[in-house]
């Protein structure tokens, strides 16, 4: 019996990695995404520098796209949706569909790469009246103004002389149900901070944080020089209400290490959103019949050490479907997730 | 120190002065070597034995200079840096900065610009001041005196009445003095005298004390001009 492709699911940075790296070792692999162009989120949400690097977020996906793109071992698949599949490890039948119709092709493993959306601010407890009033922006709002190299306040189109962001947004909660931390927040929000104190010179820029968690070489990468550089503000404590007061937004909150209340104006109020699983993501692990943990995520049964096998043996999740993760994170576990996808396929052949 | 009520912690100072004091600082050589950025983890005030004692904490000096909070530099600029015995404890600082290095700088712009709470801060040290700065030497054996230090005991007294002859009794003759701690001979005396006049010393006791300046300027005009220096303090 010849080598059965693997099916990748999601074109974004873990699904592309993933189908690349089986490409690379001269299997076969099938990548399908639901819209026409590949890039993920980072593309979808108009992301200007990837963090920690800077590097050009439309650069750097375009580079992994073409790694994809008129690959013989890849059979790409853009604007189709998986919507069925039959079978078990190493000969599944899964149904593909497009605008010209349905398919069913033989995998021998799936790797699921459908990833996240951002955390709707709007959502629950509405605390920081991100729908009513219009400075109050998110992290990606934020990145589309630094992409176009304007940051101005959408009220009334001025550059901003204050502006602060609130970590954790929708992210360690109880109260909404997302108790997890998000992981990137706190690098993108330092990123984002230095990008704005590039563009706009003569703005205060302030984070509000519980604790900032900038993990490995993070630290001296954006956090130090945020702060040492760019001379942005921490502050930690987190913001309790926002409330308008003129033209300008007053954020009200407790300076914990001053041991003070703070009461204090800003032009524009970036909310931090987390990471929640994307529709993709729910929808992929209803079709696979793959656990779910707790929060939605795809859920990862070999603890530590596998980081990418789930709850159906020849089913494989990476990225940010697991759970939240960053570009770093995601590219590793896609390079798992293919190894383990091509073990599948490769003792299939040799069993058959 | 005694309470001050007299309202002067209170009165009105433009937030450009207090920039202008803030900047003057921040201008200073050392500033970029002091502080980097604050994690207000409180390392510094978990070592630092001032504020065991009083309501002091080298973090907030460097919280507040990195987040360049002018106001609250300028309470602390007139209170908390003369809360500091300057020993360099919280230098242990895992970002490398240095609270205390900041507070040297703080007082240093405190004096030079004259302020009132630095003045009365350095009060009680006239006398210090003008035994180092005049004899080269900080603690001499005439200055102990029953009204000088109660804290030395009563027995001082007793001490003081003979003093010479005690001084005497101490085998190195550098030491058989009562004016100074030791004797110093006059090539030093001029150096010391050369070196408070050129890196600004007499300036700021000019600005903090002018009596002591004039004191200061009296003894050391006289000496310099004899060993041919012609320097002029005005």
């Amino acid at each position: 019996m010849s080598e059965q492709p693997v099916l990748v699911i999601g074109g974004g940075p873990a699904g592309i990695e993933a189908a690349r790296g089986i490409a690379d070792v001269g299997y076969n692999a099938i990548l399908v995404e639901k819209r026409n162009v590949l890039g993920g989120t980072p593309e979808l949400a108009n992301y200007a520098a990837l963090t920690p690097d800077f590097r050009d977020a439309g650069e750097a996906m375009a580079e992994m796209a073409a790694t994809v793109t008129n690959n013989p071992n890849v059979d790409l698949r853009l604007g189709s949706t998986v919507t069925a599949t039959t079978g078990s490890s190493g000969n599944f039948e899964v149904t593909i569909k497009n605008s010209k119709g349905s398919e069913k092709v033989s995998v021998g493993s799936v790797v699921i790469a459908t990833g996240f959306q951002h955390f709707d601010p709007g959502r629950e407890t509405q605390q920081y009246g991100y729908y009513e009033y219009d400075d109050v922006i998110t992290l990606v709002d934020l990145e589309k103004m630094l992409k176009a190299k304007k940051v101005v306040k959408p009220s009334n189109g001025e550059p901003p002389k204050r502006l602060c962001f609130i970590q954790c947004v929708g992210s360690r909660d109880r109260q909404i149900g997302n108790e997890y931390c998000s992981k990137v927040c706190c690098g993108v929000a330092a990123k984002e901070s230095i990008e704005v104190r590039q563009l706009v010179p003569d703005c205060k820029v302030f984070i509000f944080y519980i604790d900032m968690r900038m993990y490995g070489y993070w630290e001296n990468e954006i956090y130090w020089p945020s702060q040492e550089k760019y001379k942005v503000n921490y502050i930690k404590g987190i913001a309790t209400e926002i409330i308008k007061k003129g033209d300008r937004l007053l954020v009200r909150g407790e300076d914990t290490t001053m041991g003070r209340p703070m009461e204090v104006p800003m032009d524009i109020v970036v909310l931090s959103v987390g990471m929640e699983p994307s529709a993709g993501t729910r929808e992929m692990a209803a079709i696979f019949e793959v656990k779910l943990n707790k929060y939605n995520f795809i859920e990862t049964t070999g603890g530590a050490l596998n980081t990418v096998g789930t709850s159906v043996e020849g089913v494989f999740a990476c990225g940010a479907t697991t759970g939240p993760a960053d570009l770093e994170d995601s590219i590793s576990s896609a390079s798992a997730a293919a190894m383990k996808a091509i073990t599948v396929v490769r003792k299939s052949a040799m069993a058959g | 120190m005694s309470l001050d009520l007299s309202g002067r912690q209170y009165a009105h100072v433009d937030y450009d002065e207090k920039e202008r004091l803030f900047d003057e600082v921040k201008g200073d050589l050392r500033y970029d070597e002091y502080l980097y950025g604050c994690y207000e983890c409180g390392i510094c005030v978990a070592a630092c034995p001032s504020a065991r004692f009083y309501d002091f904490s080298p973090r907030k000096i460097a919280q507040t200079m990195a987040r360049e909070d002018v106001d609250l530099f300028y309470t602390l600029l007139n209170d908390s840096v003369w809360d500091c015995s300057q020993c360099f404890s919280c230098d242990v600082c895992p970002r490398k900065n240095s609270p205390g290095g900041l507070i040297t700088l703080m007082r240093e712009v405190a004096v030079k610009n004259g302020l009132a709470s630095a003045q009365e801060a350095l009060e009680g040290y006239g006398r210090v001041v003008y035994k180092i700065m005049a004899t080269g030497t900080q603690v001499s054996p005439d200055m102990l005196q029953a009204n000088a230090f109660p804290d030395w005991g009563p027995h001082v007294k007793d001490i003081a009445k003979n003093l010479e002859y005690w001084r005497k009794a101490l085998p190195p003759e550098s030491m058989n003095t009562t004016e100074t701690s030791w004797q110093v001979d006059d090539k030093t005396i001029i150096e010391l005298y050369l070196i408070w006049h050129m890196t600004g010393v007499m300036d700021m006791i000019k600005e903090v004390d002018e009596g002591l300046f004039m004191i200061l300027q009296d003894v050391m005009e006289e000496k310099l001009e004899d060993a041919g220096y012609d320097v002029s303090f005005d």
